[in-house]
């Protein structure tokens, strides 16, 4: 097949392109106009064919869709306020769908996030999965939260509006090289402090390249069409031993400030209190005193990639400890290869 | 009809980005208007807005809105460029127009506006929000009073730091602004001008403004070409006042400052971390008033310190003149009196825009 791939160029994208070469995929990759492309892993691969443009723009983007037979939508703004979220995540979207819809493209795979799931009412260390509630409030949570609802419902009834293929894959967190330390392990405090909460809190992790396969996989799987589908691997591990094992590979020593999950969800519930009784939930506060977004984040849940391994017969290829064995390779080359480099991290883990 | 049995007008909103959000919570708050619409060229966008502001109806063509709901008064939020196209079939339409600044990118198309305007029996209204700013209110109150004396400089500086990220500084998809004439600076060279002029001495303020000299200097002191320029130095001097305007997005912190300085005393807020601070001649000995002046600058210092914590958390922002600009905008549509925008203030923007633009060729 030949496949569109949007976001190419970002840390899931990348390996999403190298995944569909491996399957023996065509691959239109669009990346943004000013996007150093040097630099990215398969630019000199005869197979991939680099499109420039921003999707916030519709402008002339039908030239750059036509003849794909599958779009992989990964473009998404992450940062920024909640107008260049919504540019960069739903406008684009739309602009995307507009475009496929003129040229005769009806397959995509989206992702979207763990982000639009509801937390603070859930049970904790009960399930989350596909059927789980979605966040009911999201003006209470953050501004990606807000973008990827829209996005995943502006996708959702337009394809079943044009009677389209289409996959939404809602990966929980991305992890792979430069992208270890994340927000569900806490928050940094300066360089060298870091405060967990949860710390049994099981996290609903995704090895990059495992997450790339399931993405390229769901193109081919026509027992998924029309499904929503959580990625995470099989080991996911605790907050606690996660933790652990990226400190034992830190080159700067950082020290870790254990909170109990149950004492920081008091501190957040009081500030919410304090916030509402005296300015009318008006205030402003950081995230980890917000509950619904301190729960988004730390609340000590069980996740499940059953449905995945159902629809999409994926199996993720590689370990926690592989994963983050590929993880740290000095040289990104050497991830061509498919066995663990070292036992850096496995000594780590014992 | 409202409740205090005014007229109720029914207000619709062209232009769904990040300003809408101010003129949306006025109108889905403000008694005296019922917000009837919400077009974006986006159908996302339009209908995001409309669902948060419980406005009646989204739209994507705004002629379609014209036509469907014939608002009362139509606020055009979209790029400058477009303003023109869309002021003159609102007006057209019937609707009396809020428009954001620029209301016009020259001003001979200013002139057709204003001439249409009148001829359709509507008004046209730019906004000039941060004339409403408490700050800028209360400093305005001193020099009506007389306690600054007679104005003899004014200095308007903005530091933004737009190079550093953000939509401005985008180079894959460049801000609509990046297209004015004169760049980034030209959509916020309105706020500098109105806010100069508004202390400028009633006698200097002719219907067309004198200036004895004219001096801007339009810099780029970056390395790219998405900016056209990143600096403007200007000083203009009309009848003995010297007028200072400064952008600059390379100084830090992010500031928003005026100084009024008169025969008697002088007077400087700042927008961004609200305070104003006043040295004038005070009660006693003559030589005390300095130590005086320094002793309330002090104490305001401290108050604003602590008010502006509280701002901050409760997440208020110079946006605060907006409000009141939009409230004696509706008051005054219902009384048919002036608007607190006039076509004067508008006019003497655009001549001194146009004053700045030419001292670089932009004109």
């Amino acid at each position: 097949m030949k496949l569109l791939v949007t976001g190419a160029s970002g840390f899931l994208g990348q390996y999403v392109v190298a995944e569909s070469l491996r399957q023996d995929h065509e691959v239109r990759a669009m990346i943004r106009p000013h996007t150093d492309a040097q630099s990215l892993p398969w630019i000199d691969d005869d197979r991939v064919e680099i499109v420039r443009h921003d999707l916030c723009s519709g402008h002339e983007l039908e030239d750059k869709i036509a003849g794909v037979d599958a779009v992989l939508h990964l473009a998404a703004a992450k940062a920024g306020d909640f107008y260049a979220q919504f540019g960069g995540t739903v406008i684009a979207t739309e602009n995307l769908l507009s475009a496929m819809d003129q040229v005769g493209v009806a397959h995509i795979i989206a992702i979207s996030s763990f982000s639009v799931y509801e937390y603070l009412k859930r049970w904790t260390f009960s399930q989350l999965d596909e059927a789980s509630p979605l966040e009911h409030n999201p003006n209470d949570r953050d501004e990606y939260c807000r973008t990827k609802m829209l996005q995943e419902d502006l996708i959702r009834t337009f394809s079943e509006s044009h009677n389209w293929n289409y996959v939404i894959l809602r990966p929980g967190v991305i992890f792979g090289r430069d992208n270890l330390w994340n927000a569900r392990l806490g928050m940094a405090v300066g360089s060298q402090r870091w405060i967990r909460t949860g710390a049994w809190a099981q996290l609903p992790l995704t090895y990059v390249e495992n997450c790339a396969e399931a993405v390229v996989t769901a193109v081919s799987s026509p027992s998924a069409n029309g499904s929503i589908i959580n990625i995470v691997d099989d080991d996911t591990p605790t907050q606690r031993r996660f933790t652990k094992l990226l400190l034992a590979q830190s080159q700067t020593p950082i020290k870790v400030i254990p909170v109990a999950w149950t004492i920081m969800r008091c501190i957040a519930r009081s500030a919410w209190l304090i916030n509402q009784i005296f300015f009318g939930g008006s205030a402003k506060v950081p995230s980890i005193f917000v509950p619904s977004r301190l729960h988004a984040r730390c609340k000590p849940l069980r996740y499940t990639n059953k449905r995945a391994r159902q629809l999409l017969q994926w199996k993720p290829r590689y370990s926690l400890i592989e994963a983050l064995n590929r993880s740290y390779v000095a040289n990104p080359q050497e991830l061509n290869r498919r066995e663990p480099v070292h036992a850096a991290v496995e000594g780590a883990d014992s | 009809m409202n409740g205090s049995g005014r007229t109720k007008f029914k207000a619709a909103v062209i232009g769904a980005g990040k300003i809408s959000e101010e003129h949306l919570k006025f109108l889905s708050l403000s008694p005296c208007t019922e917000l009837t619409a919400v077009c974006d060229l986006s159908p996302s966008l339009a209908k995001y807005a409309a669902d948060q502001f419980q406005a009646a109806e989204a739209f994507t063509d705004y002629s379609a809105m014209l036509s469907d709901c014939s608002p009362d008064v139509v606020h055009i939020l979209t790029p400058p460029q477009t303003h023109w196209r869309i002021v003159t079939e609102c007006l057209s339409a019937g609707s009396h127009v809020i428009v954001e600044k620029p209301v016009a990118i020259s001003r001979r198309e200013f002139h057709e506006l204003w001439a249409l305007a009148q001829k359709c029996d509507r008004q046209l209204i730019e906004d000039h929000n941060y004339r409403f700013n408490q700050p800028v209110l209360e400093i305005e109150q001193l020099v009506n009073d007389g306690t600054l004396g007679n104005i003899r400089e004014v200095d308007v500086r903005m530091t933004l730091n737009i190079r550093g990220g953000g939509r401005y500084a985008d180079v894959n998809l460049p801000h609509p602004s990046h297209q004015l004439p004169a760049g980034v600076i030209h959509e916020f060279l309105p706020h500098l001008c109105y806010l100069a002029l508004r202390f400028l001495p009633e006698d200097l303020a002719t219907e067309e403004l004198q200036f004895d000299h004219v001096a801007a200097a339009w810099s780029n002191h970056g390395d790219d070409e998405l900016f056209t320029f990143d600096d403007l130095d200007a000083t203009v001097i009309s009848g003995g006042v010297h007028l200072h305007i400064r952008f600059d997005c390379w100084s830090q912190p992010d500031c928003f400052s005026i100084t009024v300085r008169g025969d008697r005393g002088s007077s400087q807020c700042d927008l961004f971390q609200p305070s104003v601070i006043t040295a004038i001649p005070r009660k006693g000995p003559e030589q005390l008033s300095p130590i005086i002046n320094q002793h309330k600058a002090g104490s305001e210092l401290k108050v604003a310190a602590r008010r502006n914590f509280m701002g901050k958390i409760r997440q208020r922002t110079p946006y605060e003149g907006l409000q009141v600009f939009l409230d004696r905008t509706y008051f005054a549509l219902q009384e048919g009196a002036d608007p607190p925008v006039t076509y004067r203030d508008m006019d003497h923007t655009l001549q001194l825009t146009e004053a700045l633009l030419s001292e670089a060729g932009k004109v």
